[in-house]
């Protein structure tokens, strides 16, 4: 059985490393491969080659992927293009998983306790004053927000702030802050508003209505219509 | 084996170390070996309170350390039948100077010889917090109906509510002067246990005698007809399971002659 395969595409070339195969053997059977690429006379020697590297059910470590990367220094005409596998770390995977879905939360967040959520979060709970409430994708209140809320945290401008936001000490999206008692607008509408940031990457205001026209990927991902 | 209760609050000046020494001492005339243990080290004064402050020959720290045993350190209240005892803190040490190990290991021995170890906490959330949280089983927030006691209470609680302890911290609301409440001057009782979401534990009066006696050395509680007295007095058996109702807000209404005559003319009207 071969360690090492070669499969042609239209858009490229794919070197399949065989998961059962040892690193060790896959070395020695990639090596002798690009040799004889290298020595082929019929191939047109002023082209580039450029290679996926497919490794299947394995995640190859920094080390492996190093020892592969010096095989092809050998060779100027290769280059590899990207090593990819099938499968992906539980870790990672968990990270994915917590991005796109909509946490359900009902803790109380008291003065001083900074708390961050992966994704999105339906806040259930009661954030004091002086509380910080994270979330990396968006945050809907349906509980009390007496402290600052803080939207896609680190930079996600494409997060929204909703429901009942009136009484917060802050609002906060990506990099931009709001202060709700210096803003009029916020203390005085009804019960539910949502803020999000503006083409011009300001923080503004609208109806909780308005929403769906607003950020209409929001109702994809938490499982609209 | 008896239970160790940390009395807390963040802010400073809101009734910490006379919160502990009455609830100790309403305690130990219901008959429980109670011992306060002052962990507030540099500024001791749970010993001043109780005026046993001139019979202070070893503290916590030489405990700690090893320099004294702790039954040689522990300082008997002889007004309360061998009931009550203090475990003073160092004057002159760093406030570093005791470890939440040790301090976990004195409460430990404390807790198979006493019903009750109260320790008294300093203010803030440093060490000294730490130290007394370590040992603690049960936690008890004094807080008075300020906005900054109760914004500090709750940071206090949400620390609390990080570390093992065996039940949700209490609530104490201290020195609530009923005339400014029933205003709506103070915050109010409700609001503040709303707030805070936590059980609470006792209301206890603001009264000039909590002043005067502590100042003679001698706890509220010893004045049984006093409202604060008997705030505390309420507190210890609500711990020890009773179920006793809150005390009034109402201000007593005066029925002196004048008052009496007053009240036709407001008839009248």
């Amino acid at each position: 059985m071969q360690a090492v395969v070669l499969k042609g595409y239209n858009n490229g070339y794919e070197l399949i490393l065989e998961p059962t195969a040892s690193f060790t053997e896959i070395k020695v059977e990639l090596s002798n491969l690009m040799e004889k690429l290298h020595n082929d006379e019929t191939a047109d020697r002023t082209k580039k080659y450029s290679f996926n590297i497919n490794t299947g059910m394995i995640l190859y470590t920094a080390e492996q992927k190093q020892a592969l990367e010096n095989i092809f220094a050998n060779y100027p005409r290769f280059s590899i293009h990207k090593i990819q596998s099938s499968v992906i770390e539980k870790q990672e995977a968990q990270e994915i998983v917590d991005s796109t879905t909509v946490h359900v939360n009902g803790d109380i967040i008291r003065n001083g306790q900074d708390k961050l959520v992966q994704g999105d979060l339906l806040f259930l709970g009661t954030l004091h004053e002086g509380g910080i409430l994270r979330a990396t994708g968006s945050i809907f209140v349906l509980g009390t927000a007496n402290g600052v809320l803080c939207a896609g945290h680190e930079n996600n401008t494409s997060a929204v702030l909703a429901g009942n936001l009136k009484n917060a000490q802050q609002l906060r999206i990506a990099d931009l802050v709001d202060i709700v008692n210096e803003d009029k607008k916020i203390s005085e509408t009804d019960q539910m508003s949502a803020l999000f940031v503006n083409d011009l990457h300001a923080l503004a205001l609208t109806r909780i209505e308005q929403l769906k026209t607003t950020r209409p990927k929001l109702f994809i991902k938490a499982g609209g219509f | 084996m008896g239970k160790a209760v940390v009395i807390t609050s963040g802010k400073g000046g809101v009734g910490k170390t006379t919160t502990s020494a009455n609830l100790g001492t309403a305690l130990a005339l219901m008959d429980k070996k109670v011992c306060l243990v002052d962990l507030d080290i540099g500024l001791r004064n749970l010993d001043v309170v109780l005026g046993l402050d001139n019979r202070i020959i070893y503290d916590i720290v030489d405990v700690a350390e090893g320099r004294a045993k702790l039954p040689q350190a522990l300082i008997k209240d002889k007004r309360f039948n061998d009931k009550l005892f203090l475990l003073p803190a160092a004057q002159n040490a760093e406030k570093t100077s005791l470890t939440p190990d040790q301090a976990i290991e004195i409460v430990e021995e404390l807790k198979s010889e006493f019903d009750y170890v109260f320790l008294d906490c300093p203010a803030g959330i440093e060490q000294g917090f730490m130290n007394a949280v370590a040992g603690a089983d049960e936690a008890i927030v004094v807080s008075t109906p300020e906005i900054s006691a109760v914004r500090d209470a709750d940071r206090v609680v949400g620390l609390l509510e990080q570390q093992d302890l065996d039940k949700p911290p209490m609530l104490v609301i201290n020195r609530i002067r009923k005339n400014m409440m029933n205003e709506g001057n103070m915050m109010d009782v409700d609001e503040i246990t709303r707030h805070l979401s936590i059980e609470l534990l006792g209301i206890v009066f603001d009264e000039d005698e909590v002043i005067a006696t502590s100042n003679k050395g001698e706890p509220i509680v010893l004045y049984e007809k006093n409202p604060a007295a008997q705030g505390y007095r309420d507190i210890a058996r609500r711990m020890e399971g009773e179920t006793v109702p809150l005390m009034s807000l109402k201000e007593p209404k005066k029925s002196g002659f004048f008052q009496k005559i007053g009240a036709w003319f407001k008839k009248d009207k």
